[in-house]
């Protein structure tokens, strides 16, 4: 039952920091894969905006399509890359969709250039049954139909779930003609760009924002998350220093003649008090390994979402190991010192005839 | 080794509760030595062999060892003179029953890391005549075997003076004079003091000195 208590409180605290690295991994991954130095996107909150133009949700706000030459025509704007997102029915499936122009292969490495058909994610391929040279149909307000021209490589990220299709035939498809979701800016001199975004934010219409700020909120937001996870976590560790404490002075009380015995037989009071230290590190070191052992479990069946939407696989490493051991130590230890005292003070042959 | 009491009184509980199990108590046993006290049930005659063992310690008065009072020792140096100098033999054997006979004799040895400790423990079981039941557990053994295993366990570290409590108390007669010769030839072929406490007069008879304590008194 200890050993329960204690694994209980390291599974938790195992699982916590694998997925937290995951996410915060996970978030970082997504936000750098826009491609992004500055994100433009219409009047409104920033955060959800951008983590609509991540998972390709519908948005009521728009940034018009006229604006695209005063951005292209700006100070050290490099890449200009116009997107319109959304969910519609690909082949009767409602799939993210995600129209743009050529500009978007100077940001993404994808293998090729080619925007004339529909560049397929690699989760979406697998879920719709499509491979180069199908022909899909894409329907929501109007209906289009294209051939896959590329499947492309898995990333992991958000662009395995999108179809992409050229831009006027996404807003088509939508019902957003001459409206963007967003524009992504790549600068030609990354040191400029808290200039180059004051620039650009003057356009009307729109918000300039760059993704580092946004991935910092976000893990802020997740962060205070995680500070709650964390305390809950110290109350199953707090809980298992108690069990543990309740076992160890039951076991003294227990082993009353044990020790009185060995009392008698010349151990010193530090023998003692090292005997019971030592067996309760044991029993909360054993708790850890097992509280590894489920905590390794539970991270693949808690849910894997950041509560942003964005999937992520737990990350782990030795430290985390480490971290979790260490804490197994400090309560085997912190449980350990009252009953162990309680130990080493016993008086021998009293101790021996209470039983 | 000398052991003395020097105008010893032990109480036990508070206040108007409080009894005085020993008073004033002028003793000294030494290597050779064979004293048997001797007195009635509730007389005090433990707490004066605990006393003498260092296993209590006197409210008032001290106790000597080798001339230097036992209150000036620390823990551990107390503990060292139980480890090494003293054996312990108790009437109910206290010994650990999840262990072997074996087990239980090596108990001490392994406290204080002595050299060849295995196959002293093993000797110190042939001696008292269980060579063969190194393996049993104290549930296999008879009384007279576990009191056997218990002396056996107070001489594995070669002390200097042993203290036995009741020694034969839990034995038949004849199973009880098998383990008092076996005390007697200690003290006679090995010069191990021997301090027994009981109220048996064939046992005190056996010792070379006797003391009678009545009501906490040495008399």
């Amino acid at each position: 039952m200890t050993i329960g208590g204690i694994a209980i409180g390291v599974a938790t605290l195992f699982a916590l920091l694998a997925l937290s690295s995951g996410i915060e991994g996970a978030l970082e991954r997504e936000i750098s894969g826009l491609g992004a130095h500055i994100l433009l996107l219409p009047i409104g909150c920033p955060y959800t905006l951008t983590l609509s133009l991540m998972q390709g949700a519908d948005t009521p706000e728009f940034i018009p399509e006229d604006v695209v030459p005063h951005v292209r025509e700006t100070e050290n704007v490099r890449t200009t890359v116009p997107v319109v997102v959304g969910k519609a029915k690909v082949n009767g499936e409602l799939t993210p969709i995600y129209g743009t122009t050529d500009d978007v292969f100077r940001v993404k490495s994808w293998g090729t250039a080619d925007l004339t058909g529909a560049l397929v994610g690699s989760y979406a391929a697998t879920k719709l049954k499509l491979k180069p040279g199908d022909r899909i149909t894409v329907d929501l307000y109007s209906e289009v139909t294209v051939p896959v021209t590329k499947i492309l490589d898995e990333t992991q990220g958000r662009d395995d779930t999108f179809v992409f299709l050229p831009l006027a035939l996404a807003q088509k498809v939508l019902a957003l003609e001459a409206k963007l979701s967003g524009i992504l800016v790549e600068t030609e001199n990354v040191a400029k760009v808290t200039q180059t975004r004051y620039t650009l934010a003057k356009i009307a219409g729109i918000q300039a924002v760059p993704p580092s700020e946004v991935f910092d909120t976000l893990v802020g937001l997740f962060g205070s998350v995680k500070q709650t996870l964390i305390l809950i976590t110290g109350i199953a560790i707090v809980v298992g220093v108690l069990t543990t404490m309740n076992t160890m002075t039951m076991a003294v009380y227990e082993r009353r003649r044990e020790i009185g015995l060995l009392r008698a037989l010349g151990s010193t009071r530090r023998d003692v008090f090292a005997l019971f230290l030592s067996e309760s590190l044991l029993v909360s070191l054993a708790g850890g390994v097992v509280g590894l052992a489920l905590g390794y479990a539970a991270s693949f069946l808690l849910p894997r979402t950041s509560g942003f939407g964005i999937a992520a696989s737990p990350q782990f490493s030795l430290a985390y190991v480490g971290i979790c051991l260490l804490v197994a130590c400090a309560v085997g230890t912190l449980s350990a010192i009252y009953p162990a005292m309680m130990a080493a003070r016993t008086q021998p042959i009293r101790a021996l005839r209470e039983l | 080794m000398r052991i003395q009491l020097d105008g010893v009184w032990k109480a036990y509980g508070e206040g108007p509760g409080q009894f005085w199990a020993i008073e004033d108590a002028r003793l000294e046993v030494a290597s050779g030595d064979f004293l048997a006290i001797v007195g009635p049930s509730g007389s005090g005659k433990s707490t004066l062999l605990h006393l003498l063992g260092c296993l209590d310690a006197p409210t008032h008065g001290e106790v000597l060892i080798d001339g230097e009072p036992a209150t000036r020792k620390s823990d551990r140096e107390l503990s060292l003179v139980r480890r090494n100098r003293i054996g312990f033999i108790f009437q109910q054997y206290y010994l650990n029953e999840s262990m072997t006979a074996w087990q239980n004799v090596l108990l001490p040895l392994e406290l204080g890391k002595v050299r060849d400790r295995r196959n002293r423990a093993t000797e110190a079981l042939g001696w008292v005549g269980l060579g063969s039941r190194l393996g049993s557990y104290p549930s296999e053994l008879s009384g007279g075997e576990q009191q056997r295993v218990a002396i056996a366990r107070a001489l594995a570290n070669s002390p200097e003076i042993v203290l036995a409590d009741e020694p034969t108390g839990s034995l038949d007669s004849a199973t009880g004079g098998d383990v008092l010769a076996m005390l007697q030839s200690l003290n006679a072929e090995r010069g191990i003091g021997l301090v027994i406490v009981t109220h048996d007069a064939k046992v005190a008879a056996c010792g070379k000195a006797r003391i009678q304590v009545r009501d906490g008194r040495i008399t």
